[in-house]
Formats: structure tokens, sequence, C-alpha cells
């Protein structure tokens, strides 16, 4: 199982967290949640697998956490 | 090993930066008179950011909520913690960023770096308060007066 987390206004089109069965990487995982949730599709985000911000496809195992984080802005 | 280097790695520890709510102007000069014991500073410098009640389409921002990746933004802090000790020359380094809801006027980030001469605590706090709003998940929810509220952008 796949935990996505979701934060600022992205947690608020899809919810603070989901579980996802058999997604073999991010991109796939990715293609899920914007048939799931449209609106995703006009966000931007950057994505965090195990707390390693990616910049490509990446595979996934079971267990893994991957976060979905829109632009910072804290302070 | 001399009491500073003790004091120096006490200091790069990981530490929670966070905390629930407005930040107390009296915890700010608490934290300042617990440097009079350190002598071998000459300098402090200090940033606080305070939320603004900014005006958009007749509507007023009355608070900021907060929210963190938290585990990630701590973990991100230490490593800009261990950058910054090793850039420059400080004695010692203290943040604190609030979480939930901060009314405007009130204290939301307290950054305070010292140092033995004063040109590396304000670069150095200079730089952190930089990296602290580029770099750390964290997420700031403007709430309007009438309920409504909008994401906040760092500029």
């Amino acid at each position: 199982m796949i935990t996505v987390l979701f934060f600022g206004k992205l947690a608020e089109i899809a919810g603070a967290k989901a579980e996802l069965q058999a997604v073999a990487s991010t991109d796939e995982l990715l293609e899920q949640l914007r048939l799931q949730y449209p609106a995703l599709a006009a966000e931007k985000y950057i994505v965090a697998v195990d707390k390693k911000t990616i910049t490509g496809n990446t595979s996934l195992t079971d267990h893994c956490t991957v976060a979905l984080l829109p632009p910072f802005s804290g302070g | 090993m001399d009491a500073t280097t003790t004091n120096r790695i006490m200091e790069r520890k990981p530490k929670n930066i966070f905390t629930q709510g407005a930040i107390d102007p009296a915890f700010i000069a608490e934290s300042i008179a617990k440097h009079s014991t350190k002598t071998d500073i000459g300098g402090h410098s200090i940033f606080l950011g305070q939320v603004r009640a900014d005006v958009i389409d007749d509507k007023k921002v009355a608070a900021i909520e907060y929210t963190a990746y938290e585990e990630l933004a701590l973990e991100k802090m230490h490593i800009i913690r261990e950058e910054i000790f090793s850039k420059y020359e400080l004695t010692c380094m203290h943040v604190h960023h609030s979480l939930g809801k901060v009314a405007a006027g009130e204290i939301c980030l307290f950054v305070f770096t010292s140092s033995a001469h004063r040109r590396a605590a304000i670069d150095a706090c200079n730089e952190v308060v930089e990296r602290i709003k580029t770099e750390l998940p964290v997420w700031g929810k403007e709430l309007f007066e009438d309920e409504t509220h909008q994401w906040k952008v760092n500029r």
C-alpha cells in the first residue's frame, strides 16, 4: 500500500491523506490521482517520495509515502 | 572539549522549531535575556515575521493559519542549520515558526543568531530567513474577516 499526503491547497482538493494499492511508479500514481481529483491538474506541486523530492518518474515499493507539495509559503 | 564547542554541538542537534499559535513577545525577551551568560557574544541579529493585514479585493486578512509537512521541515531545517554553522562563525542560532492560527499583528517567525562580531550574526540571520521561506514545506492560509480564505504566496 502507498500512502499519499496532500498539503496546503492540495489537501482542500483531495483531503490530507489517501491510500492506494498497487501503483508501480510516481507517474502511474499521479495519473490515478488526476483521474480521481481532476482539480489537481490545474495545481503546481513538487513530489517527495519518503521525504526526498524527486524530479522524474520514480518507482514505488509497498509502504512508500508520497507527498504532494504545493509552493511553500512559510514565514 | 571546551564549553564553546560543547554549546555549538548542543545547538546542532535536531530541534523542533514549531510552536502552536503566535510567538509570544515575552518568550522573545526571555530568549534574549538568556544570552547574558554567553559573554563571548558581541552581537545578536533578530528577525521577527509579523502577520500583515493585507487588503485584497476589499477583504482584510484577519489571520494566517500555518500547516507544515513537519517531519520533512524539521529534517530540512536541520540541514540548513548545519550549513549555516559551517558557513558563519556563529555562537548560537534559534528558530521558531508558528503552526495553526496567528492573528494579524502577531509574530509568526522568530530567527535569532549570535556571534562574536556583528557581521556573521547579521548575514546568517538574513540567509536563514530566506532559506526558511523558500525551502521549508510550510504553507500559510490567509483567513479573511468574512471567513473566506486564500493561499499565501511568498514573494
